[in-house]
């Protein structure tokens, strides 16, 4: 099972659905924390995703929540969001999530 | 003569018994930045990492090399027990000389010996660290010189800000919203929507390092100034993917474009306050377009966390210097400014030769016009020693009045974000708040009512001085 890791502001902001993510890949060797920018679905049980990878959640201060997510990646998107410079990439990604009409709940 | 490059300091500092060589393998993800640290917090040697785990033989990682006063005081050619004000007043002294830089050949650079162009580029292939667990990637851009350029007046800007590996062409980082490289992006790249050339520049002569954590006046080339302080030209090469200058002997030069729509996550990092804070996701995306580099590269990191570290020792040098030219242009009667390490540019303590409540509020006023970087402020007499932290405490305790003698100021939109008091909330507007303690006696007080130090230098007779140090000896008391 492969391992992930984002990042939030807050634990809590996590949530489960189909969502729009940067996650970084924990593979070990040279790319490890290589981010990837994906559409995936997100749950807190492995139970209820088809061949999930973990994912871990860190908080705005690095802080690493105790249990893993689970994820399955749908789709690689581009490296980046829209936005400009110095804006809340979250807050953007969030906004993107909004035109997808995807989004946690 | 001056460094040329990263590589003949770590000469000087092996004599000088300021270097410590690992060879032993370390891991670039945490044993490196955590071994650093230790050092750090032990007031250790600097550190040249020779072997990476899963890098080429030669590829290395170095940290702290600027990290005590001895090493700043080197990097200025001075003996490495130059006492702190000497290297404040060797700085103040050299900083205004501009010297301008030197343009060589491609040839005559050694960052150009290895070229990575196009999809050529991964910056996987350096041994960038993961400085600390938890933070938010590999940054390579720690302890870097930052260029970029203003195209409708040719000011070129010299910064010092944080950048990580996002993927193997792409770099985030975090230089603030208030920092010049903002300023010029803001100004001439953003209204038009263009993306702006810069260049990470990693592991170049010491004093370049330093001059860019200076403040140097907007529109000011701090490449001239880094020249003044080595006592001769910075060589600069043109960089290959855009017309930025950029110091010829670097260990390694990633250069990008800063793009004017597109952001990707940078952070959270371990940063020069000594916390890893919510600053993240508010940075900026840099397409990388090449990556130019000297053979066997060595990649710079500052552990950066609690004092003293390179950050620390730097800023209380260049801040400091900065602050007492500004203060001064300010009408403010300065004697001296010192930023204690301790206080990683939070703290500050300026001496005066008249203080008061008037001189309190142009101190507050300084520090607080434009971008604060600063919040606490202690006022003190000329009589107290501002580079001894015990003399500076001593008055604070004892003049300055909890009633009368704190002055503060709330402001919105230019506040110091990594400071790690502010809520979410105050980060994200920038909203801060500064404080004057004036520990100063009050100016309108007569002579004869101003309490009488009770030291040895000031309560007693020139005559009994003179005795007590005459005689010191045939006391039979050591000290």
């Amino acid at each position: 099972m492969k391992e992930w890791q984002t990042f939030v502001r807050k634990f809590s902001d996590m949530k489960e659905g189909k969502r729009e993510l940067f996650i970084k890949d924990l593979s070990p060797g040279k790319t490890k924390y290589n981010t990837k920018h994906v559409l995936a679905k997100v749950s807190k049980s492995k139970k209820t995703l088809k061949n999930p990878d973990i994912l871990w959640v860190r908080g705005e201060s690095g802080e690493k929540a105790p249990d893993p997510w689970y994820l399955t990646i749908e789709q690689e998107l581009e490296e980046f969001v829209p936005g400009k410079p110095w804006e809340d990439v979250l807050e953007a990604v969030e906004k993107k999530e909004r035109s997808r009409g995807v989004g946690g709940t | 003569m001056a460094f040329k490059d990263h590589r003949d300091f770590f000469e000087v500092l092996e004599r000088e018994n300021e270097l410590a060589r690992v060879k032993k393998e370390v891991d670039w993800d945490g044993e490196a930045g955590a071994i650093s640290r230790k050092t750090f917090e032990h007031e250790g040697p600097a550190l040249l990492f020779e072997k990476i785990k899963g890098y080429p033989e030669g590829y290395r990682i170095s940290n702290g090399t600027s990290g005590t006063w001895s090493r700043v005081a080197l990097s200025m050619m001075l003996p490495k027990n130059t006492p702190v004000r000497k290297i404040y007043k060797e700085y103040e002294e050299r900083i205004d000389i501009k010297i301008p830089p030197k343009i060589v050949k491609k040839a005559n650079a050694p960052c150009k010996e290895n070229i990575l162009l196009g999809k050529k580029v991964d910056l996987n292939e350096f041994p960038a660290p993961m400085v600390h667990e938890g933070d938010g990637g590999r940054y390579i851009g720690t302890w870097d010189v930052v260029v970029n350029k203003d195209p409708e007046t040719n000011w070129t800007n010299w910064g010092m800000y944080r950048f990580m590996v996002h993927t193997k062409n792409w770099l985030t980082g975090w230089p603030q919203s208030t920092s010049q490289l903002a300023f010029i992006m803001k100004k001439s790249y953003l209204p038009y929507n263009k993306p702006m050339p810069i260049a990470v520049v990693i592991g170049t002569d010491p004093l370049s390092h330093i001059v860019a954590t200076a403040g140097i006046k907007t529109f000011e080339d701090e490449a001239d100034h880094a020249g003044g302080l080595r006592g001769e030209p910075v060589d600069l090469v043109k960089c290959e993917t855009s017309d930025l200058l950029v110091p010829a002997h670097a260990e390694i030069v990633i250069e990008g474009e800063l793009m004017p729509d597109q952001i990707a996550p940078d952070g959270p990092f371990g940063e020069y306050p000594g916390y890893r804070s919510g600053t993240m996701c508010a940075g900026v995306a840099v397409k990388v377009k090449a990556i130019t580099y000297r053979s066997k590269p060595i990649v710079t990191m500052i552990a950066l966390g609690t004092p003293p570290d390179d950050s620390s020792i730097a800023a209380s040098l260049t801040a400091a210097v900065a602050m007492k030219k500004g203060l001064l242009r300010h009408g403010v009667p300065v004697t001296d400014v010192y930023v204690p390490p301790e206080g990683v540019t939070h703290l500050i303590v300026i001496g005066v030769t008249k203080g008061g409540a008037e001189t309190a509020r142009k101190v507050l006023d300084y520090f607080t016009l434009r971008r604060v970087m600063t919040n606490k402020h202690i006022i003190v007499d000329a009589d107290v020693d501002v580079f001894n932290m015990a003399e500076v405490l001593h008055c604070f305790a004892t003049r300055c009045h909890p009633g009368r003698g704190i002055l503060y100021e709330w402001y919105e939109g230019r506040a110091n974000s990594l400071t790690p008091f502010y809520s979410p909330e105050e980060r994200k507007k920038l909203k801060g708040v500064s404080i004057a303690f004036d520990s100063t006696w009050p100016p309108e007080w007569e002579k004869e009512i101003v309490p009488i130090k009770a030291s040895f230098k000031t309560i007693f007779t020139k005559e009994t001085i003179d005795k007590v140090n005459r005689n010191w000896e045939s006391y039979g008391i050591k000290i």
